[in-house]
């Protein structure tokens, strides 16, 4: 066990190296049921390479139990999932990471008692992994191989300014910060496909609304496709090209954003009734009136205030 | 083997020896329904109770029943009075609570020397109230059995009574649920976790009155690993939560094991396949129950067996990592200067002490980087010294090491496939469980015969009761002086030293820390979680394989109590009072449990520093063992020393400090976005 995995690895792994850039995804009668529950009840979905799709729903309605089902943490019943036209179902977790799937949490929790600068490396670990007798012994290689993964992860603690928490403990970090960390490992780990559940949860609003610059650069740095799960409807309708809108395991509507701002299931669903749920506050409120919006979807620059209103207009309204 | 047959008085024999187990796994069940915590001591508080009995009853010529009563009533606030020790130590880490009781155990035994409890004469028939016998077919059922028959299903019905009606009953179900909400709806979370503790002292008391008859004295070895696995299964059985599964698992573990003894005869293989058998049993309990455990709310529980230790590192100046290295470098010299000083006794024990160390490093690896707990660490250093003792001779001494190291790291590797469908507590208990069938079934067989082949495999100790090898030599130095030893042992130790560091700093305990804090996300970002866990079995399983070789030839004759399972417990203890995922820690609790009672001998002073009391302290006043400690005196060096250049340069002292980064906290409300992230540079 000890020698399992000998030899110099300082090249990619071998199916990595076949595809880069950003990967299509397709979502084909997924069921995904616990116990008598469906969960995910024949969703199909279709994820176009380099686009940013947001998934929205009321709790409950499947949107993380999808996102758990394309990475491979729980199995789907039945349907199926491909990336770029190739059948997932054979792939574990960790494989379906090394083909260029990556995956945030909600809770964000990342490696307690690992330092930032250890959970950086364990994302260069899972991309260059070095034998254990070849590490053990200092071979060049794995020297090697260490020294390169330093340079990286210097590079992306400088450009996200994570340097005075380099040595901290995750666990000792905030919410926020944790967040950071969150986004620097995805920029490590150089996604063809990002699975982001709620990046904003349990961060303050004001700190939300510097995600959404951040996800766009995010977007364009690493040339992947983002397929992204949030309750906080603003972010989602200014940064996303697609909206896709989930009831009870099926999606309801889908489309840009304006299509389904009037598209009357998606309210029924989710938004509400009237355009009012939209509005309720938001991080486009303040910040964004003076920017111009990506798809031209702006919403009506509300009354300021109210932070943090809309996450909880979202979810609370909804659940039931 | 023979045909089984099924004597009504055996079964019936049996049935009485597990109302005893029965109402031990009670007392495991009730406190950690409350309290989340596995009591050690649960049989060791009931002991005190009992040998205090014997004093009223004989020595202060009191009353059977007054004594009783007495006895039990100090057993419970023995409970009571346990609980409020322990009770800070309920939200760390459950394998540091669970060497804190195996602590309050050795101070309870310590109780039971005190002449005040102690009786004058220790070997007496144990006091029985009735004199009722009866027989069934030619056996004779004494007093005592019929006494246990009596009290033990009414003992039990009265506590499933009072759990089920009274209002402190709700309370502990409650918390068993979910000791959280518990809390937030009014139930008195610490008054209720005390109430369980001193039922559980009074019960502790009760199986202790009730098995003591049976035995030759009231010092009931009630902690011995064996015993306390049995209760300890019957509790599993029963989830750690159903009283009445655990009770009536424990009378069928006892039926069981005594039919196992009467129908399984043979002098010589006969405990070896019982124990083999009660190991299979074991394994096969703990899987199917652990699939069914493992879900659902209880999961929560999981987490709380991770350690929560943070890795120390040297994070200080320049000047800090010199002291540090400095301190390292005259500890080494002045070890390595030592076998010159000291006589062959003292030779011998540093050995030792290298070798324990060695074993300590090896749990570090394992249960303090990735979270899992052994109890049974010896059974692989069992498996290297077995090794040691067949292909000993035959290979040099530098091959073996690797050698034996390589193949421990396998039958490692095999235990902790278990590992991967049961963790935590139910871990703990299947690799002591390992560690039986090791030290009973495989080392005390010399051969036996696989059934269907009929070929005889030598795989135990040549000689169970005392086996004899010599030590070879080292690129043709002689190691057959004690002192050559020492060294030799000194220098597989800094090798291991150097190898553990490699492993911390250069991408392997990242690895193993990740996945045990965080499997799901660990497997999400790429990191292969099975073999990671799997690859932490070997580290540990290949380090212990090779100081069992060292072992085997230090100690040049040895038994299978040399692999005595109480030694697994001692190392446990080691790395916990050391600091669980620090390398100098294990090294400083390997001195500090192996080597401070035999330098000083075993004076009353030191064995109560380095037993239970001095256990029990460093786990309640020093979480981060003698690791922290180590890093303060380093500090306070460091201070020193900075003091006084300054003072050389006439600058006042303290302004060339640099403030530490001490202050982990994250400073607040600080954009996390940074301005650095729009400036973000391309991968």
């Amino acid at each position: 066990m000890t020698g399992a995995r000998p030899g110099p690895v300082t090249g990619a792994p071998e199916h990595e190296a076949t595809a880069t850039g950003a990967a299509r995804l397709d979502i084909e009668e997924l069921v995904v049921s616990f116990g008598g529950l469906r969960a995910v009840n024949g969703a199909s979905l279709t994820v176009e390479a380099g686009s940013i799709v947001g998934l929205i729903g009321a709790n409950g309605s499947g949107k993380t139990t999808l996102l758990d089902a394309v990475s491979g943490l729980v199995s789907p019943a039945s349907g199926r999932l491909l990336l770029d036209g190739a059948d997932l179902s054979d792939y574990i977790p960790e494989e379906r990471a090394r083909l260029g799937m990556v995956r945030s949490f909600q809770d964000c929790r990342l490696y307690p008692e690992l330092s930032v600068e250890d959970t950086l490396m364990l994302c260069e670990d899972a991309r260059r992994p070095v034998g254990v007798l070849s590490t053990t012994l200092q071979l060049p290689w794995a020297r090697r191989a260490e020294r390169e993964k330093r340079k990286a992860i210097d590079r992306v603690i400088g450009s996200f300014g994570l340097e005075r928490f380099r040595l901290h403990a995750t666990a000792h970090l905030s919410t926020g910060t944790r967040r950071v960390v969150d986004l620097a490992s995805i920029v490590l780990a150089n996604p063809r496909l990002l699975l982001l559940d709620e990046p904003t949860a349990g961060i303050a609003q004001r700190e939300a609304e510097a995600f959404i610059p951040l996800l766009k650069r995010l977007h364009e740095v690493t040339d992947s496709t983002i397929l992204l799960v949030e309750h906080d409807v603003p972010l989602v309708f200014e940064l996303c090209s697609t909206v896709v809108v989930m009831q009870t395991g099926e999606v309801v509507a889908a489309g840009t954003p304006d299509e389904v701002r009037r598209d009357p299931r998606a309210l029924a669903a989710y938004l509400g009734a009237s355009d009012e749920a939209l509005n309720v506050s938001g991080p486009l409120a303040p910040s964004s009136a003076a920017k111009p919006s990506a798809d031209g979807s702006s919403a009506k620059p509300a009354a300021d205030g109210s932070a943090g209103g809309s996450s909880s207009a979202g979810s609370g309204g909804e659940d039931r | 083997m023979l045909g089984v047959s099924l004597p009504p008085s055996v079964v019936l024999e049996g049935a009485i020896l597990g109302l005893d187990y029965g109402l031990l796994a009670v007392g495991l069940v009730l406190i950690y329904r409350t309290s989340r915590v596995v009591n050690f001591a649960q049989g060791q508080i009931g002991v005190v109770a009992a040998v205090f009995l014997v004093k009223l009853y004989y020595d202060f010529g009191f009353n059977y029943w007054v004594a009783l009563v007495i006895s039990v009533a100090l057993a419970a606030a023995v409970g009571a009075l346990s609980e409020l020790v322990l009770r800070r130590l309920f939200n760390r880490p459950r394998v540091m609570v669970m060497v804190a009781t195996i602590g309050l155990s050795q101070v309870l035994f310590l109780f039971t020397v005190f002449p005040f409890i102690r009786p004058k004469k220790l070997y007496r028939a144990f006091p029985v109230p009735i004199s009722w016998t009866f027989h069934v077919g030619t056996f004779l059922f004494s007093p005592g059995e019929v006494l246990t028959l009596i009290v033990a299903p009414v003992v039990v019905i009265a506590l499933a009574a009072f759990i089920r009606f009274s209002s402190w009953g709700l309370a502990m179900r409650a918390m068993a649920e979910n000791a959280e909400s518990a809390r937030l709806s009014g139930v008195w979370v610490r008054r209720t976790s005390t109430v369980a503790w001193t039922l559980a002292g009074a019960l502790s008391a009760v199986t202790a009155v009730l098995a003591s008859p049976s035995q030759t004295s009231a010092l009931t070895e009630v902690l011995s690993p064996d015993l306390l696995l049995l209760a300890l299964l019957a509790a599993l059985i029963g989830g750690m939560v159903s009283l009445p599964v655990a009770f009536m698992a424990g009378i069928g573990v006892g039926v069981v094991f005594d039919l196992l003894q009467w129908n399984i005869t043979n002098p010589s293989t006969g405990p070896a396949t019982v124990e083999l058998i009660l190991f299979v049993l074991l394994l096969g309990a703990l899987l199917l129950r652990a699939a069914s455990l493992q879900k659902g709310t209880r999961v929560g529980e999981r987490s709380s067996w991770a350690m929560g230790t943070a890795a120390f590192r040297t994070t200080g100046t320049a000047l800090r990592k010199t002291v540090g290295r400095s301190g390292v470098g005259i500890t080494l010299l002045v070890v390595g200067l030592l076998p010159f000083v000291i006589g062959v006794g003292h030779s011998f024990l540093m050995s030792q002490i290298c070798i324990f160390g060695i074993i300590a490093l090896s749990l570090t690896v394992l249960t303090g980087w990735s979270g899992q707990v052994s109890l049974g660490q010896f059974g692989f250093v069992a498996v290297g010294a077995d090794i040691a003792s067949h292909v000993g001779s035959g290979i040099p001494l530098v091959l073996l090491l690797p050698v034996a190291g390589i193949a421990t790291a396998l039958v490692s590797v095999l235990v902790g496939l278990t590992a991967l469908r049961i963790r935590g507590l139910y871990l703990a208990v299947s690799t002591l469980g390992f560690a039986l069938f090791m030290q009973e079934s495989v080392l005390a067989t010399p051969c036996w015969t696989v059934p269907l082949i009929h070929r005889q495999i030598c795989s135990g100790l040549p000689n169970p009761e005392s086996t004899l090898i010599s030590r070879p030599s080292l690129f043709g130095l002689n190691l057959s002086s004690e002192q050559a030893f020492a060294w030799f042992s000194l220098g597989v130790l800094v090798v291991s030293v150097l190898m553990v560091r490699v492993w911390r700093d250069r991408g392997i305990a990242r690895r193993l820390i990740a996945v045990r804090d965080n499997e799901i996300a660990a497997g999400a970002a790429g990191i292969p979680v099975v073999r990671t866990k799997l690859l932490a079995f070997a580290l540990s399983g290949f380090m212990a394989g090779y100081a069992g070789v060292c072992l085997a030839f230090a100690t040049e004759r040895f038994s299978t109590d040399t692999f005595s399972p109480t030694f697994s417990i001692l190392v446990v203890s080691m790395v916990v009072i050391g600091g669980l995922d620090s390398i100098p820690g294990a090294l400083l609790g390997a001195v500090y449990l192996e080597g401070l009672p035999a330098i000083f001998g075993s004076t009353p002073t030191v064995e109560f520093l380095t037993s239970g009391a001095g256990l029990l302290a460093f786990i309640l006043y020093l979480p981060g063992g003698m690791a922290q400690l180590l890093h303060q005196f380093g500090d306070l060096v460091t201070a020193g020393v900075e003091n006084l250049r300054g003072r050389r340069r006439g600058v006042p002292p303290g302004d060339s400090t640099e403030a530490p980064s001490e202050n982990p906290a994250d400073p607040g409300r600080r954009s996390p976005a940074g301005a650095g992230a729009l400036t973000m540079a391309d991968p």
